[in-house]
């Protein structure tokens, strides 16, 4: 995989990528605080708390509850196969898919899916694989990805998707969307029906029962999970629970926070496969637990608060710089704040080592994400990790530049060459300065000018303050002094030299 | 070593954790209070105002009104085939009969999917119902076939007023050993088309929630 | 009552005017100041672009020239005292220095800070009669929990016009090596402030922090707005002059 180059990526975001997804995160913030106003402040605050840590302490005891759940999941009839990285866990959903000679595929949103690119391996193998949640559905016809992690769609008007749908579905399409709506539940009711095989991921694993906790509003996630006879499941590691009660106080916070709802229309709980023919429901299940890059995260005791995360996409709604910028630009299935973070430890620095710079640390998502990860501490971190390097990777900054923070370092702690400094950038900025502004500079300071000029360079508050005292006015007095010695002592030196050179 | 060995290692390697390390108890600040439930109307009330804002349509009524009320939603909802759980409860309120006598024709709910899907009516009961949320709790079994709740293009919940709970624990408690049970909250949806909220994709595009409990 | 001033790397470097009127609304309510020698940077810009071990030696001064001292420490920037008070301490692993930082840490404080949770001041004397919106800087927001200390201050100055600002919470796009990582990120945020600005109707905007200033101030500058930015403590240095 190639570094991902956010710089370069941001200078590539169309024009209408913005304000489409500004409009998502209004909404969702706005539907969000209605919600959670409901509960109050304090019920809210102690209900963050609990998310918190009760997925805190799932993660410090993962190897325990994993294997809970794998116990309980098998004991229900369920298949448990473990994936080491995407590979991996391509491989096994492909076995299953052959030993059971499956021709198409319906799938229910999964970031885990797409972190492996399921969808790729399936359609190489020749089986037919399908979106089915609207959004997906419709990037997928459109070859795109999802702009926004709950509304992949958002991007696109609903001229664009009518055109769409008439192009590739062979449909007169309307640009409505009640209209539209119809066409997509017409065209895959029928995907739901022939389906060999349904493919999701999960919101929660319940290590207590063997549980998969599914969240969706339209209905696609049952319909997948239901009707075709048999069903895989392509789950992170991180996505353990202990128990319902733990159930309890998560679904509490993932919908209100996801799209300001109560709870989304359907959740399904679904424990191994069906146990009756006559209720219906697929005959085999099987569940892919899926590592990719999650153990490393574990190794780091702060940034490992990252796999506290539940998938609501709140940090994203509430980032000036995802705003501003939108997802793709993050190059990554995980994008936002969540993604900033994620990704350079699933991916590691060396491909994702800009991520963790993708932020103004402004905070906000920390004061929004529903199971307080602490974000803009595990950026540090990462940064950190980039830059210097830890105990999980080395740095990958540049001999050059260590050098360079070495230096800055040195003199910024040193008062003399501090405060020589102040005084002696006043006499370089003289060329660039126009009424008090430095308006263009040169490489490396014109990323600063160009976009706003600077202010000029005014270090005399020591002078003033120190004139005001007769001690202070003594002390700059033999400042000046030890200055004209310095000066006049170079200047012998120099002359002296000279003298030699010529005889 | 396969890769569940190695997984789990990696993950006690990188915890400072060996096989045998000790689990400590889930800590009390992971949990929060109960919901404290008003009196038994307002529980009700509140449920049915949820369901409503959700665009759902409600009543609650009494055994003597249910063919009329039966009679009115064929007619509203151009019904021409049903389908039901085949519990004690619907077949105690004679349900399956009072549509014949309508003329709808009843497809057992073991039918094939494609059958169910051409349903205009699917009718269940539920097994709890959360007022908080406006959420009805569906068990599946040989009784309560999954389909019947969503392949049909309306969806019928008729409840009693003590399946209602005052918050998810102790409906989990009652369920967590079995096999499938599903969360619905209102008719299916999405906001997929430019935030546009369009009821009614892939899941029964109307929910119906009576109330069975003396009356209208 | 003495404080000792912090005086900042950006404060001291481009709002030398503003330290000034720090030290002149400071006299007017009767407490002294003193600015002890020697202080250079705090570390912070190490720290935040991830180079954590460089930022030792500038705290390692920083620690220097305020252990000797007494009482509080007041700066005129949230985002300096977030980091002494957050991060600072941890970049010492000898318990002697450690707790040095930590004695050090307790004492800092944000000029907003200081004047109403410490002294319980709101009104410092100040006359500036004209309409003002208030930016809310990030590090004194959320790192520090400081929401309504400046706006009581700009509340309590006589002839002042407070009003609201759309957004007064949303970053400014400074973020420190931010801003010359991802300039157009940075910039297509600052846009999106300025706009909120000049939409409120005021003819200053007051913030905070030096960082937020450099870049708001610079962005109205380049537009050519009548608009001015400035640090809250200029205005509440002002006596009814023009600024």
């Amino acid at each position: 995989m190639m570094r991902i180059d956010f710089r370069a990526n941001v200078q590539r975001v169309p024009p209408n990528m913005p304000p489409s997804v500004r409009k998502a995160t209004t909404r969702f913030l706005g539907t969000r605080a209605n919600v959670v106003n409901i509960f109050g402040d304090e019920r809210w605050q102690q209900l963050r708390q609990a998310g918190h840590d009760v997925r805190l302490h799932t993660i410090n005891h993962l190897d325990y509850y994993l294997t809970r759940l794998e116990e309980n999941v098998a004991s229900a009839g369920g298949i448990v196969h473990w994936a080491r990285d995407a590979e991996q866990a391509r491989q096994i959903v492909l076995a299953i898919a052959r030993e059971h000679n499956v021709k198409r595929a319906v799938k229910v949103k999964s970031m885990a899916t797409e972190e492996i690119g399921l969808n790729h391996a399936l359609i190489d193998a020749g089986i037919q694989t399908l979106e089915t949640d609207l959004g997906e559905y419709i990037v997928q016809l459109a070859g795109e990805g999802p702009s926004h992690i709950i509304v992949p769609a958002v991007h696109l008007t609903k001229e664009g998707i009518a055109d769409l749908f008439t192009q590739k579905l062979g449909v007169n399409a309307p640009p409505d969307p009640l209209e539209l709506c119809a066409i997509a539940r017409t065209k895959l009711r029928e995907e739901f029906m022939s389906a060999d095989l349904g493919i999701s991921g999960a919101n929660f694993l319940v290590a207590e029962t063997g549980t998969l906790v599914i969240v969706t509003n339209e209905g696609n996630g049952r319909m997948c999970t239901t009707l075709p006879p048999l069903h895989i499941a392509v789950v992170g590691i991180d996505k353990v629970v202990p128990d319902f009660e733990s159930v309890n106080v998560l679904l509490k916070l993932l919908p209100r926070s996801a799209t300001g709802q109560k709870i989304s229309t359907y959740t399904s709980f679904i424990t191994g496969p069906r146990r009756s023919t006559e209720e219906g429901g697929p005959q085999e299940f099987h569940l892919v637990l899926l590592d990719n890059g999650r153990t490393r995260v574990l190794r780091d005791p702060v940034a490992r608060e990252t796999l506290l995360c539940i998938r609501c996409g709140v940090c994203l709604n509430v980032c000036p710089v995802y705003n501003h910028v939108g997802g793709h630009a993050y190059g990554a299935v995980y994008s936002g704040p969540i993604g900033a973070i994620l990704a350079p430890q699933l991916l590691g620095v060396k491909i994702a080592g800009d991520l963790p710079f993708a932020s103004s640390l402004c905070g906000a998502c920390a004061d929004y994400c529903p199971v307080k990860i602490p974000i803009p501490k595990i950026l540090l971190r990462l940064r950190h990790r980039v830059v210097e390097g830890d105990h999980v990777q080395d740095a990958i900054t540049s001999a050059p530049m260590r050098a360079g923070a070495r230096a800055g370092s040195f003199a910024l702690s040193q008062s003399f060459l501090y405060a020589l400094g102040s005084q002696i950038v006043k006499i370089f900025q003289a060329p660039f300065q126009r009424a008090g502004w430095l308006t263009h500079l040169p490489p490396p300071a014109n990323r600063w000018t160009m976009t706003r000029p600077l202010p000029a360079f005014n270090a005399n508050f020591r002078a003033w303050f120190r004139k005001r005292t007769p001690a202070g006015r003594a002390r700059v007095q033999k400042r000046k002094l030890g200055i004209g010695l310095l000066f006049a002592g170079i200047a012998a030196l120099g002359a002296w030299w000279l003298a030699r050179r010529k005889k | 070593m396969n890769a569940r060995e190695q997984i789990l290692a990696d993950v006690r390697l990188a915890l400072k954790r060996t096989t045998d390390a000790p689990v400590l108890p889930i800590p009390g600040s992971a949990r929060i209070a109960p919901r404290v439930p008003g009196d038994a109307n307002a529980e009700i009330e509140m449920l049915l105002g949820e369901i409503t804002k959700l665009g759902g349509a409600t009543r609650r009524i009494s055994r003597a009104e249910m063919r009329a009320a039966l009679a009115q939603i064929a007619r509203d909802d151009a019904v021409k085939k049903a389908t039901l759980w085949e519990t004690q409860e619907l077949k105690a309120w004679d349900i399956a009969d009072a549509l014949r006598d309508l003329g709808i024709e009843i497809i057992s709910p073991h039918a094939d999917k494609r059958a169910l899907a051409e349903c205009d009516l699917g009718i269940t009961g539920a097994d709890a119902a959360f007022p908080e949320t406006g959420t009805l709790l569906l068990r599946s079994s040989p009784e309560k076939p999954r389909a019947v709740s969503l392949l049909p293009r309306v969806h019928l919940a008729i409840i009693t007023p003590e399946i209602l709970r005052a918050d998810l624990a102790p409906a989990f408690a009652e369920v967590k050993g079995e096999g499938y049970w599903v969360f619905v909250t209102g008719p299916s949806r999405t906001a997929d088309i430019e935030l546009t909220v369009t009821i009614g994709v892939h899941g029964p595009k109307a929910l119906r929630v009576w109330v069975m409990d003396g009356g209208s | 009552m003495r404080v000792q001033l912090f005086l900042t790397c950006l404060g001291e470097n481009f709002f030398s005017s503003t330290l000034q009127d720090l030290v002149r609304v400071l006299e007017r309510i009767g407490v002294d100041v003193a600015m002890p020698e020697g202080q250079t940077c705090c570390g912070q810009p190490f720290y935040n672009s991830g180079f954590q071990s460089q930022a030792i030696a500038p705290a390692r001064n920083f620690l220097r020239v305020f252990a000797p001292t007494d009482g509080y420490i007041v700066a005129p920037s949230g985002s300096c005292v977030d980091f002494v008070r957050h991060h600072l301490p941890e970049l010492f692993q000898d318990p002697r220095e450690h707790s040095i930082a930590q004695e050090i840490a307790a004492r800092t404080y944000e000029f907003s800070e200081f004047l109403v949770r410490v002294l319980n001041v709101r009104d410092v004397g100040a006359t500036f009669p004209h309409k003002v919106t208030y930016h809310a800087s990030c590090h004194a927001l959320r790192g520090l929990g400081l929401r309504e200390e400046s706006k009581e201050l700009l509340r309590a100055v006589k002839g002042l016009e407070l009003v609201p600002l759309n957004e007064e919470e949303t970053c400014c796009g400074f973020g420190g090596v931010f801003s010359v990582i991802y300039p157009e990120v940075s910039a297509s945020m600052m846009h999106a402030k300025i706009a909120n600005i000049q939409a409120s109707g005021a003819d200053y905007v007051v913030m905070g922090d030096p960082g937020c200033l450099m870049n708001i101030a610079g962005g109205l500058h380049k537009i050519g707005s009548p608009i001015r930015a400035l640090h809250t403590i200029q205005v509440l240095a002002a006596n009814g002059g023009a600024q």
